[in-house]
């Protein structure tokens, strides 16, 4: 377990549990960039975040989905790189990171899908 | 490899049962209550058995129970999602706080018990849950309908779950007991125990080796294709 972890090191280590997965799946040449969408660009399921997470946990020893921050709210590879990077330091967390944006998204979808 | 079988509830009752059905197995087990017995203390020291005092509705202190026991024991094969508490009274004279205890208890710490061993289980590509649900999720009782709701959401929970972690190797069941003497059942009248054996088709309660029997057997290889199935051991009663 990394601790406390720099934000180049949650990138690094972010990226590198994304690619094993692909890498598993099958995939070559993989380049992942930040703005990359979970599911829509790198095609990970549901599940595959799932054991994306746990991975995560295992290793930073952090799970930022378990209180901090709604799951709903990632889309792209920089919003997870930016829930772990809020998990270790959420009192420098600033209004206008990239995660508050997601989130701010996230809520909007739930109310239009909700009808509120 | 040793297997590493979490039984919540292993002090007493069919959790103790199965802590020790596994043990003899050769399996590591680790199990937690609120309480701590004389069966608990005398295993305490061993190797191949960890135990802590945790309330199964403190969702922090299990989520790092089971990760200790995945640290300690390098993994968790099965989880027996055992714990229980029933109370015998109709819904309009219950207190609306013995409702959400028996809500949070029976149902909301064991899908959170298991979403933190799902965790372990999908890291190892492997694994099998069983839920221990109850008779009183199939048929109606009078007396038992918050305990029939959580045990029937267990079920339900099974299912699905089982839909969603197949496919990383990962199996769940439940087992759906009728009655065996447990400290659960030790306010029962012996008139009432008397008419559930009368009404049973093999004309007696279970043992409760013949309950820990459906566990074992669901947590084996023998139950390998086995998968989102509720298992009921009845003696016929619900047939
Ligand atoms: N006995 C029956 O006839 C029967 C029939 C059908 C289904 N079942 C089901 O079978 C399972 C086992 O029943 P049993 O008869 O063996 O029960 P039991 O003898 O009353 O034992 C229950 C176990 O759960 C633990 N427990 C209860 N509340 C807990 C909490 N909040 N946190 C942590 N541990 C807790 C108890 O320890 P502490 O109290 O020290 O915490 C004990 O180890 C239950 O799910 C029950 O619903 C039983």
């Amino acid at each position: 377990m990394l601790n406390p972890c720099s934000a180049a090191d949650i990138q690094t280590i972010v990226h590198a549990r994304i690619r094993a997965i692909l890498e598993d799946r099958g995939d070559e040449n993989i380049v992942i960039a930040g703005d990359d969408k979970l599911n829509a660009t790198l095609g990970l399921t549901s599940m595959d975040l799932a054991l994306l997470v746990s991975e995560l946990e295992a290793e930073l020893g952090v799970d930022p989905f378990a209180k901090l921050v709604s799951v709903t709210a990632v889309r792209s590879v920089d919003d997870l790189v930016a829930a772990y990077r809020l998990a270790f330091a959420p009192a420098a967390a600033t209004p206008d990171d990239g995660l508050a944006e997601a989130a701010r998204r996230a809520a909007s979808r739930r109310a239009r899908m909700t009808g509120g | 490899m040793s297997r590493t079988i979490l039984i919540s509830g292993g002090s007493r009752g069919l959790g103790a049962e199965l802590v020790t059905g596994f043990r003899a197995q050769g399996c590591n087990v680790a199990s937690f209550s609120r309480s701590k017995t004389a069966f608990i203390e005398a295993m305490e020291g061993s190797a191949d058995f960890h135990w802590q005092a945790i309330d199964g509705r403190d969702h922090e202190a299990v989520h790092g129970f089971v990760n200790d026991t995945a640290s300690r024991f390098g993994r968790v094969d099965v989880l027996v999602n055992n714990t229980g508490i029933a109370t015998d009274s109709v819904l309009p004279l219950m207190r609306p706080d013995d409702i959400i205890d028996m809500v949070d208890t029976n149902l909301t710490a064991a899908l959170l018990l298991a979403q933190s061993c799902s965790r372990v289980m999908l890291r190892q590509a492997s694994g099998c849950i069983v839920n221990i649900s109850s008779v009183n999720a199939i048929r109606g009782h009078e007396g038992v309908a918050v305990y029939s709701a959580t045990k029937a959401a267990l079920d339900g929970f099974t299912r699905s779950l089982a839909r969603e972690l197949g496919p990383r190797n990962i199996r769940v069941n439940s087992v759906a007991p009728g009655y065996f003497e447990t400290d659960m059942v030790k306010g029962m009248e012996p008139a009432q125990m008397d008419r559930i054996a009368r009404r049973t088709p093999l004309r007696r309660l279970a043992r409760i080796e013949e309950i820990a029997a459906a566990v074992h057997f669901l947590a084996s290889e023998q139950a390998s294709f086995i998968t989102g199935q509720t298992l009921v051991v009845d003696g016929g009663i619900t047939c």
